[in-house]
């Protein structure tokens, strides 16, 4: 993710918008998408929010956070999840689950887990763990994989193109003990926000 | 057991020597953690007939809320029509709302005798605060609310010279200012 810079802002859960979606028994996850003008190397017109690529990364991230959200504690709700890309260097679909998977855990959020995801990819025969922006674009293949650590389940996984099956798994064994890793800092990084916010507040108020 | 700051998916305890609290869920023989927060033990005996301890995950701030069907809320009365008023539900139990929830007291649903002769406009007026139960999470608009028990009703209402009422009955409130009565579903607070 190297210099990979990934907003997300969490809104809710309030009443769903567009009532005709909102569901009797749980919340309904709205997960918006954008990438900054200057967050690549060349500065790029905006692209639209309906573009493909656009709408396939929000939905892909909201239906991981679906799974990972306990979304029958807030039925007729509606949770959104806005995203948006500062800094594009390859892994930006795993930057984004994994701060928007802070941003639900710190605006409290139950969570069945945490979630972690990072890319793996394969060039020149050798796989390669979480690709930046250079490796992303070498031509091979490339799996972003999101992970429920303490559950041991994978929640997402994603190929941009098609892979053999015996680098396959080669690659997702190598993602997954990356998003291992990822699940480590994450976790030691929300640990030491809650402590820094209860120093603040004051202990009493934790 | 002291407190611990924990992550969601931690894995807390067994399930079947403690009783899941707020912030935790039970998947399979294990209860696990759901926020960010310090694990909080304690003894439910004297309240519950489970005996087991419960634990919860605490967090910092408020947790964000949603009303369901037997809760207590307070409302704010919006709209008064001769079939229902409508409010906005500002409190569930002694939790304030973020977020705007829309309820409706039908006539059916302010008191518990004589539910057919109810006149809406004679126990709710808008702007009163009301203390009320959801009963059901309604239609696709509202919430249901309703006001049947004694303790449920209007709990603060001005009067038309917009100063806060006495209760006299539990259908009736006096302006102290300016003596007037006016009727309310009044909710006996202890």
């Amino acid at each position: 993710m190297g210099n990979t810079k990934v907003l997300a802002a969490i809104h809710g859960p309030k009443v769903a918008e567009n009532r005709s979606q909102a569901l009797h028994d749980r919340a309904i996850v709205k997960c918006d998408y954008a990438e900054a003008a200057f967050s690549t190397g060349n500065r790029r017109q905006r692209r639209g929010r309906g573009d493909r690529k656009t709408t396939e990364l929000a939905s892909t991230i909201r239906s991981a956070l679906e799974h990972t959200i306990l979304l029958d504690l807030f039925p007729r709700a509606q949770i959104g999840v806005s995203v948006q890309v500062l800094q594009a260097d390859g892994g930006v679909l795993g930057a984004c689950i994994n701060a928007a998977m802070l941003a639900l855990a710190c605006a409290g959020i139950p969570l069945r887990d945490m979630i972690a995801a990072t890319s793996a990819g394969y060039l020149e025969s050798t796989p390669l763990l979480d690709l930046n922006y250079l490796e992303s674009t070498g031509g091979g293949p490339e799996v972003a994989m999101a992970l429920h650590p303490n559950l041991g389940k994978v929640v997402m996984l994603v190929e941009d193109a098609p892979i053999a099956a015996e680098p396959f798994e080669a690659v997702t064994e190598l993602a997954q003990q990356g998003c291992r890793a990822v699940a480590q800092f994450l976790r030691a990084q929300l640990l030491q926000h809650v402590q820094v916010v209860a120093t603040v507040r004051g202990l009493a108020a934790l | 057991m002291g407190a611990s700051t924990v992550c969601p998916g931690d894995r807390l305890f067994q399930a079947a020597d403690y009783a899941a609290g707020s912030g935790t869920y039970v998947k399979g023989d294990h209860i696990y953690s759901s926020l960010v927060g310090t694990t909080r033990v304690f003894d439910s005996s004297l309240t519950a007939q489970d005996k087991r301890p419960v634990v919860e995950v605490l967090r910092s701030g408020s947790r964000a809320k949603v009303p369901e069907a037997g809760n207590i809320v307070i409302a704010k009365v919006n709209k008064v029509n001769p079939r229902l008023a409508s409010a906005s539900l500002l409190c569930v139990n002694t939790q304030p709302l973020n977020d705007k929830f829309s309820g409706i007291i039908r006539q059916q649903d302010v008191r518990a005798t004589e539910i057919d002769k109810v006149e809406l406009y004679s126990c709710f007026r808008p702007g009163d605060l009301v203390r009320a139960e959801v009963i059901s999470l309604g239609d696709s608009r509202s919430y249901y609310l309703s006001t049947a028990k004694n303790d449920l009703g209007v709990v603060y209402a001005k009067s038309l010279s917009g100063v806060p009422m006495i209760p006299l009955s539990w259908q009736e409130m006096q302006c102290p200012e300016t003596k007037v009565v006016e009727k309310r579903k009044v909710a006996k607070v202890n």
